[in-house]
């Protein structure tokens, strides 16, 4: 019987640093058994649970997009017990995964459409898996938009990246930081007031919105606004989960379990859940 | 008494004295009373007070409750001798204001513990109880029994010696009378005369039968930290399943930190969905403070508790030896 | 119908230990539980239902998920006979089917065994449950409350009823069936014995309090969300979680690591969402910080959330939690009070 809470491992092929304080780094696993990488199918938006044998897990979303072949990417915010271990990891080490975990963006509902993309922080994993997947099937897509803020330059997640994407002319990157900073050369302002200034089209629009609670409540009415009709605003939530496949509980909100009814859902399911705004 | 308890809540609410007040009432199953909370005078009305009335309702002052009660609210609080003590350590212990409470002491001879009367039935479902003197007379489907009431008394209050309220506002009618023996603790001194393998014996047995619901912990009035030791995961001192070591390290640990403040109500084993024999060790614990420090929890509203003090002449034989 | 004389029963558990292992209700007071029975004297047969429920088989308090030794993992799944279990009463007979739904199956991924529970399924798909008619209800029941009976067939493999002098048992599934087909010299009920098992379902059902339909609180506890009264409600409760441990229905659960990093297991235990951190996240953010919140967050889950997915209540009226809490939080109480606000509202 297949047994979905034994982990299967994983190993480390690089570490990233992120940030001058270390607090994020970036891992790419390989899958150590072949018939693990030839049976994980996923899509972005959703997550692993990732699991450290003696201290426990965590969930994080998956960085990387099915698109990207024979590894998978996440980036761990150092801020617990179990995250502080991960952080110990380096090339080589094994790391237990399980997953794919949870449900997934509606890219088949996006197609054709335009894609505006809205992050805040190191909650950009599930986007980037997303913008890569769009990019990778560039032609099944209309316009794709991306604002995504930080706290400071130091703390986007795949600078690297970012740069190549600020060049390319088939999609709009738009980056911010809270409060001006010397040298910085692009926007300057919170997500939500960044949003509102830049005024992304709602016509023929989807628009996924992912980042720490205090901007998603901020930008929602800014996207209202917008005219962004309810069930076209897609977020991922998040809860402390457990076991990841809707059984123990811990992640229940009303009759949804965020781990496998989300974590993704739209703004005008969650308005009928009266705890999880 | 219930009516005199009755008019004097009425009396506080109309004179404004009190903004809420926290005692018991009839509960939905037989022989159990349930904390109310009286916010206006004609909700006295549902207040009772019988042998039924075993909750100690000083824990709703504290913990998660606080937020029960605003700041500079003014309380009134229905006390046994038990609860009451409870109330002196908590202004000991600067958890409460006391000019912010009005204690409401009522005369106790003790409570029943349920768990005993259905022992005496023989598992029986009891339907209605009535009290009497000493007896009560309990009634179930085909059957209808007298008992003593000292056979099914709680087991903190058989040798009971502070039936009432050390400090309070005002005594429904008149304290009761004891005839002061000292504290006495014979289950503990028959614990004691068992060496040490046959005392972890006996530790192992009663405890192995814990299902770590922490009913214990959450009705113990002296149990107020914000974080307990057992749901701290930074470090993590105990693990989560009822394994009994760790089992142990939770209950041992829940006795020491209680040393010296535990007023013996007997909420916890009344709590106790496995019938475990949960005062035993803190009475052993209260007897060597008693020996050592010559002190009794909660009696005294000036006196520092004994194991937040040190006194020069203070016993010294496990160093000195 | 089959009819076993209670001379006979003795014969009939014995033919049951070549193919299963008998679980029976043992014990007595707050020890009786379902355990498992090699001898038929140590089944406790006055007892009206048990303290602890069969959940405590199926999904046990604490249960090691696997071992592991430096990266090397190991299954501890060992392969046993099917379990029968005799005696079961029908709200528990319920619980059991209602935590299969979420255990043994999955809702959201059907027919997905990534998404099913094997630990579940290894005890309970094999398994017999023999539904045991409640003669005589205990005062706090209220499974007519949940769209129960104590003399209902909806539940479990075979039902049972027992009279003065015999145990008169049929099939209810498929498994109960070719479990029955197996079955030889014993007769069949008569029309006396039918006759006598109407009058006894009769006087159950006079033991239980009149019914007050909790069905209805699936579309009215939505609209008294943000009430006062679950502040009320909840002012007495001190957060244990004696109510979901004794629950036959309540399934959540803690995962832990055991061991040091060279060697430990992984296990999982009972966890409820009464305990004030049961949703606290790592940030330190708690979206269920306050009393009221998880006192209504058990009720709703209970009385509307689960309707929301399965269609049925997931409080089958056993009546444990009345029996159990320390401070006499009464779940009919509650439910009168809700109906009566949310009638209002």
């Amino acid at each position: 019987m297949q047994n979905t809470y034994i982990p299967i491992p994983m190993k480390v092929d690089k570490v990233v640093t992120e940030d001058p304080e270390k607090t994020l780094r970036t891992y790419d696993l390989s899958f150590v058994k072949n018939s693990d990488l030839e049976q994980f199918q996923y899509l972005p938006g959703q997550f692993c649970e990732m699991s450290l044998l003696g201290m426990g897990e965590s969930p994080f979303g998956i960085a990387s997009s099915p698109t990207e072949e024979g590894f998978l990417r996440f980036t761990i915010n150092r801020t617990g017990l179990v995250t502080n271990e991960i952080h110990n990891l380096r090339q080589g080490d094994t790391v237990g995964l399980r997953g794919p975990l949870g449900n997934w963006y509606p890219v088949e509902d996006f197609k054709g459409e335009n894609v505006v993309i809205v992050g805040g922080g190191f909650a950009f994993t599930t986007l980037r898996s997303l913008l890569i997947y769009l990019l990778a099937h560039r032609e099944n897509y209309g316009e794709i938009t991306i604002i995504y803020g930080a706290r400071n330059p130091d703390l986007f997640i795949y600078k690297d990246e970012l740069e190549t994407w600020l060049k390319r002319t088939d999609m709009k990157l738009h980056l911010t930081i809270d409060k001006p900073v010397d040298g910085w050369k692009h926007d300057t302002g919170f997500v939500p007031a960044v949003t509102e200034q830049l005024a992304p089209s709602a016509e023929k629009a989807w628009v996924v919105v992912c980042g720490p609670p205090v901007m998603i409540k901020y930008t929602l009415p800014v996207l209202e606004k917008l005219k962004f009709p309810d069930d076209r605003i897609i977020t991922s939530l998040e809860r402390r989960m457990k076991c990841g496949i809707g059984k123990c509980g811990r992640c229940n909100i009303g009759s949804q379990y965020v781990c496998i009814d989300g974590p993704v859902f739209s703004l005008e399911f969650l308005k009928t859940i009266p705890e999880a705004l | 008494m219930v009516k005199a308890l009755r008019e004097e809540v009425k009396r506080l609410f109309e004179e404004k004295k009190v903004d809420l007040v926290i005692g018991w009432g009839k509960g939905s199953i037989p022989m159990t009373a349930t904390p109310i909370f009286i916010r206006k005078a004609e909700d006295a009305e549902h207040l009772i007070w019988d042998e039924t009335c075993s909750n100690n309702l000083a824990v709703y002052l504290t913990k998660d409750k606080r937020q029960l009660v605003k700041t500079n609210q003014k309380i009134g609080i229905v006390v046994k001798g038990c609860d009451g003590r409870s109330l002196v350590l908590y202004a000991v212990e600067n958890q409460i204001k006391r000019e912010n409470l009005v204690i409401i002491g009522v005369p106790c001879s003790g409570v029943i513990d349920k768990k005993k009367v259905l022992k005496q039935t023989a598992g029986k479902e009891v339907i209605s109880a009535r009290f009497e003197e000493n007896r009560m007379t309990v009634e179930g489907r085909g059957f209808k029994t007298e008992i003593e009431k000292s056979e099914v008394l709680s087991h903190s209050c058989r040798n009971c010696n502070h039936p009432n309220a050390p400090v309070y506002d005002i005594f429904i009618g008149e304290p009761v009378k004891t005839e002061s023996v000292g504290d006495v603790y014979p289950e503990v001194e028959a614990f004691e005369k068992l060496d040490s393998e046959a005392r972890w014996k006996d530790m192992v047995e009663s405890y192995s039968k814990c299902i770590r619901c922490y009913a214990c912990r959450n009705v113990c009035p002296s149990c107020y930290c914000t974080e307990c030791f057992v749901d701290q995961n930074d470090p993590q001192w105990i693990g989560k399943s009822p394994e009994i070591t760790d089992t142990l390290i939770f209950h041992l640990g829940r006795n020491l930190h209680v040393a010296g403040r535990c007023v013996e109500c007997g909420a916890c084993e009344r709590a106790c969905p496995a019938d475990i024999d949960l005062l035993k060790l803190n009475r052993k614990i209260s007897k060597e403070i008693l020996e050592r420090f010559n002190f009794t929890a909660g009696l005294d509203i000036n006196e520092k508790p004994a194991m937040a003090s040190f006194c020069e002449n203070e016993k010294q034989d496990f160093i000195m030896g | 119908m089959i009819k076993i004389e209670k001379s006979n029963f003795v014969t009939f558990i014995r033919s049951l230990s070549a193919e299963y292992n008998l679980f029976a209700p043992t014990g007595e007071g707050r020890q009786s539980a379902f355990r498992e029975v090699k001898d038929i004297k140590q089944i406790n047969s006055q007892i009206q239902i048990t303290h602890n429920s069969p959940k405590t088989v199926f999904l046990p308090q604490t249960e090691i998920l696997f071992e592991f030794k430096g990266d090397d993992i190991q299954s501890v799944q060992k392969a046993t006979k099917p379990m029968f279990f005799w005696g079961v009463r029908s709200c528990d007979a319920r619980g059991l089917n209602l935590l299969d739904k979420v255990m043994g199956q999955s809702k959201q991924r059907p027919d997905d065994p990534a998404f099913q529970d094997p630990y579940w399924k290894a005890r309970f798909d094999d398994a017999i449950i023999l539904t045991l008619a409640c003669n005589e209800p205990a005062s706090t029941c209220f499974c007519n409350w949940t769209g129960g009976n104590p003399f209902s067939k909806e539940a479990g493999d075979l039902w049972a009823v027992e009279t003065e002098t015999a145990y008169l048992i049929e099939p209810i599934s498929e498994k109960g069936k070719d479990f029955i087909k197996k079955l030889s010299g014993y007769h069949t009920a008569s029309e006396k014995d039918e006759q006598k098992i109407k009058a006894l379902k009769k006087q159950a059902e006079s033991c239980l309090q009149p019914a007050v339909d909790t069905k209805t609180l699936k579309e009215k506890l939505p609209k008294i969300w943000d009430d006062p009264l679950w502040d009320e409600v909840s002012a007495k409760c001190v957060n244990c979680s004696a109510c979901a441990f004794i629950c036959p229905t309540c399934y959540c659960f803690d995962i832990q690591d055991e061991g040091k990093k060279g060697k430990g297991k992984r296990i999982r235990t009972w966890d409820c969402c009464m305990f004030p951190i049961f949703t606290k996240e790592a940030s330190g953010h708690n979206p269920r910080s306050l009393a009221r919140e998880r006192v209504r967050q058990r009720v709703m889950h209970k009385f509307n959330y689960f309707w929301e997915t399965y269609g049925e209540s997931l409080c089958t009226g056993c009546g444990r939690c009345i029996r159990v809490c320390p401070v006499n939080l009464d779940i009919r109480d509650v439910a009168k009070q809700l109906l009566e606000t949310a009638s209002a509202a």
